[in-house]
């Protein structure tokens, strides 16, 4: 970097004058370093007031964030709501997030400023003017990621970036910016590391296209960070700015114009003032809220995100602790492969405490061999994979490179004080909780049994469950009871749910308090917008069984009208049936769960039947892999127009299989089915399966093959029709008799599953008929031939023998 | 000395001129024995951009690995440390050539060399006797014939063991001893026959992952070692540098005076690759190879093309001869693998012939070779 910076010619600005009434400090976020010097700067220039890049409308919750019982990492929350279109059309709602660690520089200024009971201001814009300002797709705009409010990626992106790495023979822009800033910049003067940073951010700048500048907001923020400075110049006689490196160069060309003349301020912005939207207070907000280290490391999940923050929390520790910043990094690096290696032994794995010298000894030679003054997080990595790794790197092999990851995460969850002021949403959140009993401070999984049906607690309990796992908060899950959304265990009247609070359930509820301020409210806020989001029956029907188990009765009247509109342009016969199984359900259950009423179920479930009813006939050559589901749907539609209110349809539905029926081809299973519904509602049908079952029983070879499908589908419907026609058992043997035993084994699975629909007291009798067909009673098939205890006694010798034989005693 | 008739000269010859300035600059410390500082080995081995002035000369250090730079420091530090250094990976990862390069910078020598075998015995790693010398003086020094392993130890330079795993669990870990305590103890020598070993002596064994794994190597021997493990190359461009390099070297040591085709090199650098990873450029899925597909199989097909083209063509690249030489690299271990080279021309090549113009176009014609 040295070589680089002195080949090019840079202009000398004074920029760290502390008798100026400005000073401004560059800092990169989540540095260390620039949190070391930024608390010196503070102590030798003393400042009247600190002002802070950060979002303006968050300047109550500093406060809190400075509250000696805020713990780090924590996290401003700020939340926008586009209710009035302004940055597109589809009215989206935006999220992000603003972490603070321990060396976080905005942090240490917060601190320093209460400590000092002098003033700290956030002179960002406000998050929702962010959002306007940026374009779509750009900055803070970008899809795809958690946002947070603090990316970096204007320092540490940008194409002179590339050519400095390459350089100097780095891996990455952060090895550099470990090696030049966070490392060497421990050992330079405060002055020294503030040209350092101004020199490298002003190169940076001046290597990002000014239009990027435009399409990001980035000029637009800085615009507005120059006009609060300039305000505040008119108050405070010294005025310390803390902002991103990137920003300081841009705010100071604004404020250039000076004056001596003190009614007018030190400073003068002379742009036009940003002008800002009238937002309401709905619209936006921040909360304060705990952050973990996990959720801050760039790994998991954001390219925003930091490196390694459990390392360079060690790191921090150390600096603040010793007075000479030397060894801070080496000691680190040692505490992490003592930790590593601890943490291996426990898990069984054989690393040696010689391994952690070799580890150690690694990293250190690696730092003089890249001149680096003292190992950091990369030579780290490299001696653990160098030393602790035994054999070829595989997944069996890294897990001690594993347990560094984790401990280079760091576990550390932050807390708030107590007057931090929380969202709406989870203070319902703790009002439910406590009305209901649930132990929310308990530190492992809860259990509880809630009886629906006889305790109206219960239901109500079962509901709110329903709701936060509906928001994804993993909180509760239930582990035993009726499953509705997969029809399962239908006739349950308990349900058993686990429970467990925790920080990820904070973090999750915290998301969605921007949908409501209740539970209930942000669950249907998300439930209609899903809902408006469906495109089959399928889905619709499972929302609205959900919308049944949250108990959300009101806005099911509101959802009919949707839900007929999907179910009338729906063509899928798959997603009708089970659209129609759904809605038959709930039908049936909506007496027990107290919804009664709300819906126009039974117009519901006849559009839907119609719609069935039409595509069926094209259902004949079903394939294999859904001859089921369609054999289901078929008994179910049978079955329901059974039922008083229904059973007009019964005509229809007959006219439906008929038309099936008379297709020229009509997968056997299926007509097994339907033939078996039609014999159940008129006997005379008896005939027509007689000569269909001859058809496959006693046809060709091929026609055979398919006959254990036909009759499959026939017992599933009708399995009685075996012992109403005598000779149809007849039929059947003869095919089982004339079958080669390939042929017997290919059909057997599904002849299984087509026996496996009788009772075993039907089975029974069936075994008997067919053995009395060859002459032999029903008991002496049941009953082998007697062993003789001569047979015996040698079939245990022959058994010992063959012991002897493998274990190699022969 | 005439050099020229070698077929392939020591790393320390080939390299002799950018060694000796490369020492003549050297300003870096360096552990005891060292010809070099670990910073010279660095850019003896990843290469500078400024040119060396020595002799009234300008050297290039040209870059000889090409990797991952981290592997190659790591590498260094563990030789100047207690612990042997292991390679391990895929064959054809350029395993060998960084040992040689490592130890020609280190010792000025990359000739001390064990060659792992199913037949290596334990004398061939310590030392045997001359019958003869023994018979007439006894057990004396003079008499005892030093294994690779006795030579590194006794002049403190490093001692290569190839393909170690090929060698029996057991022969492996007479090593142990010797990496542990630095010591050889050599009994027939009565009261002298301790031999400790000098600085700069230590181990650099490479092992492929394919036919014997490390696994069944000791883990007291596995402790005594740092290991390295060296991935096949994921970048398709610098696969295609590597194979335009060598060829160029091998071109050159065997006086062929033909230019290599870097388009070519471009279109067998992704064909290895993508059969390698099993995913093309443009997103196909491909059914992978059994044999190995690595970077030096690939640069042994473009020269095998070269040669016949310089001997019996006109000097430029034929794509059906390479197609043939590609059928015979990858026709190895499995019928199968036909067809899948197969399928990879009927899918991958023959829309990148649409897409990426004329010489893709001929690769994919070329495939009625395939058989």
């Amino acid at each position: 970097m040295e070589q680089l910076l002195r080949g090019e010619e840079i202009p000398e600005v004074t920029t760290y004058d502390l008798d100026s009434p400005v000073l401004y400090f560059p800092i990169r976020h989540h540095s260390p370093v620039c949190a070391w010097h930024l608390k010196q700067a503070i102590e030798a220039y003393k400042p009247e007031v600190i002002l802070i890049e950060g979002p303006q409308n968050a300047q109550e919750q500093i406060p809190v964030l400075a509250h000696p019982e805020t713990k780090a990492p924590v996290a401003l929350y700020y939340f926008y709501k586009d209710r009035k279109g302004l940055l597109s059309e589809e009215k989206e709602d935006y999220k992000c997030y603003y972490p603070f660690l321990d060396y976080s520089p905005e942090l240490i200024a917060l601190r320093e400023a209460k400590e000092r009971q002098i003033a700290a201001q956030f002179i960002d814009l406000p998050y929702g003017e962010i959002l306007i300002g940026t374009e779509e797709h750009k900055g803070i705009r970008t899809e795809g990621e958690k946002q947070t409010y603090n990316d970096d990626y204007l320092l540490s992106r940008s194409r002179y970036l590339s050519l400095l790495c390459e350089k100097t023979g780095l891996r990455s822009f952060e090895e550099l910016w470990e090696k030049y800033f966070e490392i060497g910049g421990l050992f330079q003067t405060t002055e020294a590391f503030v040209r350092q940073m101004t020199t490298y951010c002003s190169l940076s700048r001046s290597h990002t296209p000014k239009e990027e500048l435009e399409t990001d907001g980035c000029l637009m923020r800085e615009k507005y960070m120059a006009e609060q400075i300039a305000k505040a110049s008119k108050t405070y006689q010294k005025i310390l700015v803390v902002t991103g490196g990137f920003h300081t160069d841009g705010i100071r060309e604004l404020l250039e114009h000076q004056t001596s003349d003190k009614n007018n301020g030190f400073l003068k912005y002379a742009e036009k003032p940003v002008k800002l939207h009238s937002l309401s207070d709905k619209d936006q907000g921040v909360y304060p809220l705990a952050y973990s280290m996990e959720a801050a490391d760039a790994l998991n999940g954001y390219a925003s995100g930091m490196q390694s923050p459990g390392f360079y929390q060690q790191v921090w520790e150390r600096l603040i602790k010793a007075e000479n910043p030397q060894g801070a990094y080496e000691d680190s690096v040692l505490h992490q492969l003592v930790s590593a290696g601890r943490k291996a032994r426990q898990k069984k794995e054989s690393l040696s405490s010689y391994d952690v010298i070799c580890a150690l000894s690694m990293a250190k030679g690696l730092a003089a061999l890249r001149g680096k003054r003292e190992a950091g997080l990369y030579e780290l990595r490299d001696a653990a994979l160098s030393s602790f790794v035994k054999g070829e790197c595989n997944p069996s092999t890294d897990l001690p490179l594993q347990i560094l990851q984790s401990l280079n995460t760091g576990k550390q969850v932050g807390k708030l004080c107590e007057d931090a002021n929380r969202p709406p949403l989870l203070l319902d959140f703790d009002e439910q909780c406590k009305k209901f009993g649930l132990k929310i401070q308990a530190a492992g999984q809860q259990e509880v049994v809630l009886e629906l049906f006889s305790k109206k607690k219960h239901l109500s309990m079962s509901r709110f469950f329903y709701q936060l796992q509906f928001l994804e908060t993993q909180f509760a899950r239930r582990t035993k009871g009726a499953d509705l959304l997969n029809r399962r265990d239908k006739s349950r009247i308990r349900e058993t749910w686990v429970y467990h609070f925790s920080g990820q359930v904070l973090a999750a509820l915290v998301d969605v308090s921007m949908l409501g301020g209740t539970v209930a409210e942000a669950s249907r806020t998300k439930l209609i917008r899903d809902f408006g989001k469906s495109e089959n029956s399928q889905e619709a029907a499972k929302l609205l069984t959900l919308c049944f188990l949250m108990g959300f009765l009101e806005e099911q009247a509101g959802m009919s009208a949707h839900i007929r509109e999907v179910l009338t342009s729906d063509g899928d016969f798959f997603s009708l049936s089970e659209g129609f199984s759904h809605l038959r359900m709930l039908y049936e259950l909506q007496e027990l769960y107290e919804v009664e009423a709300t819906l126009e179920l039974e117009t519901l479930i006849g559009i839907c039947f119609q719609k069935i009813v039409q595509l069926l006939p094209s259902m004949a050559q079903v394939k294999e892999e859904q001859q089921q589901t369609c054999m289901e749907s078929c008994l179910s539609l049978y079955q329901i127009t059974g039922r008083g209110s229904f059973s007009h349809y019964r005509q229809n539905l007959t006219e439906a299989f008929l038309r099936l029926l008379s297709q020229p081809q009509i997968n056997p299973g299926l007509e097994g089915t339907v033939l078996g519904l039609l014999y159940g509602d008129n006997s005379d049908y008896g005939e027509q399966i007689q000569k269909a079952s001859a058809g496959y029983l006693q046809g060709t070879n091929e026609m055979q093959m398919k006959s254990a499908a036909f009759l499959r589908g026939l017992f599933y419907t009708a399995r009685d029709f075996v012992f109403v026609k005598e000779d149809f058992l007849t039929m059947i043997d003869q095919l089982i008799a004339s079958l080669s035993p390939e042929s017997f084994m290919k059909l057997l699975p599904e002849l299984r599953q087509a026996f496996g629909y009788f009772t075993p007291i039907e089975t029974d009798r069936i075994a008997g008929k067919a053995a009395a067909l060859h002459g032999a009673k029903k008991k002496e098939v049941l009953q082998g031939r007697k062993v003789l205890p001569q047979e015996y006694a040698y079939g245990e010798m022959v058994d010992a023998y063959a012991v002897k034989g493998i274990s190699g005693g022969l | 000395m005439e050099r020229k008739a070698e077929i392939k000269p020591p790393v320390e010859v080939r390299y002799q001129k950018e060694l000796e300035a490369l020492a003549a600059q050297d300003t870096g410390k360096r552990p005891l024995n060292w010809k070099l500082s670990p910073k010279a080995v660095r850019t003896f081995i990843l290469g500078s951009k400024k040119p060396l002035e020595w002799n009234g000369e300008e050297i290039v250090i040209r870059k000889k690995y090409l990797g991952n730079d981290a592997l190659v420091e790591r590498c260094i530090i563990t030789l100047a440390g207690n612990r042997g250094l292991m390679l391990v990976g895929e064959p054809g990862t350029a395993k060998t050539m960084l040992s040689e390069l490592l130890s020609a910078a280190i010792s000025g020598t990359s000739t001390n060399t064990i060659q792992g075998t199913a037949g290596t015995t334990e004398d061939m790693i310590k030392y045997s006797w001359n019958y003869a010398l023994l018979l007439a003086k006894g057990p004396v020094r003079e008499a005892l014939v030093p294994s690779p392993l006795y030579v590194g130890m006794e002049q403190g330079i490093l001692t290569r063991f190839e393909e170690i795993t090929r060698t029996p669990a057991e022969i492996q870990d007479s090593l142990i001893s010797v990496l542990s305590d630095k010591v050889l103890n050599v009994p027939e020598l009565g009261e002298e026959g301790l031999m400790f070993a000098r600085a700069g002596f230590n181990v650099i064994g490479t092992a492929n992952t394919r036919d014997k794994g490390v696994n069944e190597m000791s883990s007291a021997l596995k402790r005594r070692f740092n290991f390295e493990t060296v991935m096949p190359v994921r970048d398709v461009s610098l696969e295609k540098q590597i194979i335009v390099n060598e060829v160029e070297e091998l071109a050159k040591a065997s006086q062929i005076d033909m230019p290599v085709d870097e388009d070519v090199a471009e279109i067998l650098a992704s064909t290895y690759h993508e059969l390698r990873e099993g995913v093309s450029s443009l997103g196909h899925r491909i059914d992978r190879p059994a044999s190995v597909m690595s970077t030096a199989e690939a640069v042994s097909v473009y020269y095998q093309t070269m040669m016949t083209a310089y001997y019996y063509g006109d000097s430029t690249m034929d794509l059906g001869c390479l197609v043939q030489n590609l059928v015979g690299a990858v026709q190895k271990e499995n019928q199968d693998d036909l067809e899948k080279l197969r399928s990879y021309f009927q899918t991958v090549v023959r829309d990148k012939g649409g897409k990426e113009g004329q010489l893709w176009n001929s690769y994919y014609e070329a495939r009625k070779y395939l058989k």
